[in-house]
């Protein structure tokens, strides 16, 4: 530490003052109270909205490992269904992100005829995701190994957006508002024409 | 839970709430510490909202983060920010106080000096006593708490090179007080 700022380290309180001991319950009647406010927090889940999609998966419990993990959703956990059908364990589970969600399921074929995209090779919906910092939000997912199907780009409708797919080939189109954007201190061109960030 | 790291627990913590105490046992100390420098006995109250606040915005936390000190000392600098013009005062008193002390651990060489202890201790309290917020912050947290500049900067979201300028223009005003090197002693 260069000299200019010594004599201001000298004067930290606990090097003027003689040794106070203090008060030694503080920090247990604080981890109290914090404790307690945080067990009476009301709930953090959200009303389900009156519309919201059920996406099929052959494997639904690695899908939603993803989708938290890779992708930052966050699960309803206390909404998850478990259940034996058909000699194995399947789950309804619902992630949301902001104030949407999606249901999580095991593809169904005889009820409800939906099909995983891994079995169709196709897919009949794409998932529009609205992000707080797409920024951070892309440079984790691809951190976490997200095939992205659609480079991260200022889009000339005044969104930053990109697209990926997930494990068994649903797509997923997150995007930020350049209001957004803006808002949150971040830098976006005057006249977006599709280039990169 | 021991091995893991804060940003683990934090991630634990969204679906778990109780998971949280994990992170008030790792850091509430040093947390603490830190207020009751800043803003002396207001410091009891002000450390359950610290982590109230991280509490609330654990699930922005960055992950990439394993350490979650900066982070706590960030939200701690926010809550305390409020009180710039009290901590002004407290550091002029820390002067007088320290000039006390000197003045009594070595009357023989007061006495021999030409100047009083007291002008320049709050002489150094002068320079920083109304020094803007942010840099007030960063000068703290770098030289009383001792935090590398990649810390600071994450605790404060801001650029390591604002860190380091905002330090220089600290040096600068306290350079003209220029203690005496004799007196910086004890």
């Amino acid at each position: 530490m260069s000299d200019e700022l010594e004599p201001l380290r000298q004067l930290r309180p606990d090097n003027v003052l003689p040794a106070d001991p203090g008060d030694p319950t503080v920090l247990s009647r604080q981890k109290e109270q914090l404790m307690s406010t945080i067990a009476h927090e009301p709930e953090t889940t959200l009303q389900l909205p009156d519309i919201y999609p059920r996406v099929a998966y052959n494997d639904e419990f690695a899908a939603l490992d993803y989708l938290v993990s890779v992708f930052g959703f966050t699960e309803l956990r206390e909404a998850r269904m478990e259940h034996e059908w058909d000699g194995r364990t399947q789950m309804h589970a619902w992630v949301r992100m902001g104030a949407g969600v999606v249901m999580i399921s095991h593809a169904n074929h005889d009820v409800h005829r939906i099909y995983s995209p891994s079995e169709l090779g196709n897919t009949t919906a794409i998932f529009h995701v609205k992000v707080h910092d797409i920024d951070s939000q892309y440079a984790k997912a691809v951190a976490q190994g997200a095939d992205v199907t659609m480079e991260l780009e200022d889009a000339f409708y005044g969104e930053r957006r990109y697209e990926a797919t997930d494990l068994e080939g649903h797509r997923w189109h997150f995007a930020e508002s350049h209001d957004a954007i803006r808002a949150r201190g971040g830098e976006v061109p005057d006249d977006p024409q599709g280039g990169k960030p | 839970m021991d091995e893991s790291t804060d940003a683990a627990v934090i991630a634990a913590s969204i679906d778990d709430p109780s998971c949280f105490s994990e992170l008030f046992d790792r850091h509430a100390r040093v947390i603490f510490r830190y207020l009751v420098r800043r803003v002396g006995p207001d410091a009891d109250d002000l450390l359950g909202e610290v982590f109230r606040v991280a509490f609330e915005r654990r699930e922005s936390y960055d992950s990439c983060r394993p350490d979650a000190a900066p982070w706590l000392y960030g939200i701690a600098t926010r809550v305390v920010s409020k009180q710039r013009r009290s901590e002004g005062r407290r550091i002029k008193a820390m002067a007088r106080y320290a000039a006390q002390r000197a003045g009594a651990e070595d009357m023989a060489e007061r006495v021999a000096a030409s100047t009083d202890a007291s002008d320049d201790w709050s002489r150094v309290a002068d320079a920083v006593a109304d020094l803007p917020s942010a840099e007030w912050d960063t000068l703290l947290l770098y030289v009383w708490e001792e935090l590398s500049y990649e810390q600071i900067a994450a605790a404060l979201d801001i650029p390591v090179g604002t860190v380091r300028s905002r330090l220089n223009r600290a040096r600068a005003r306290l350079r003209d007080t220029s203690l005496p090197s004799e007196r910086m002693g004890s």
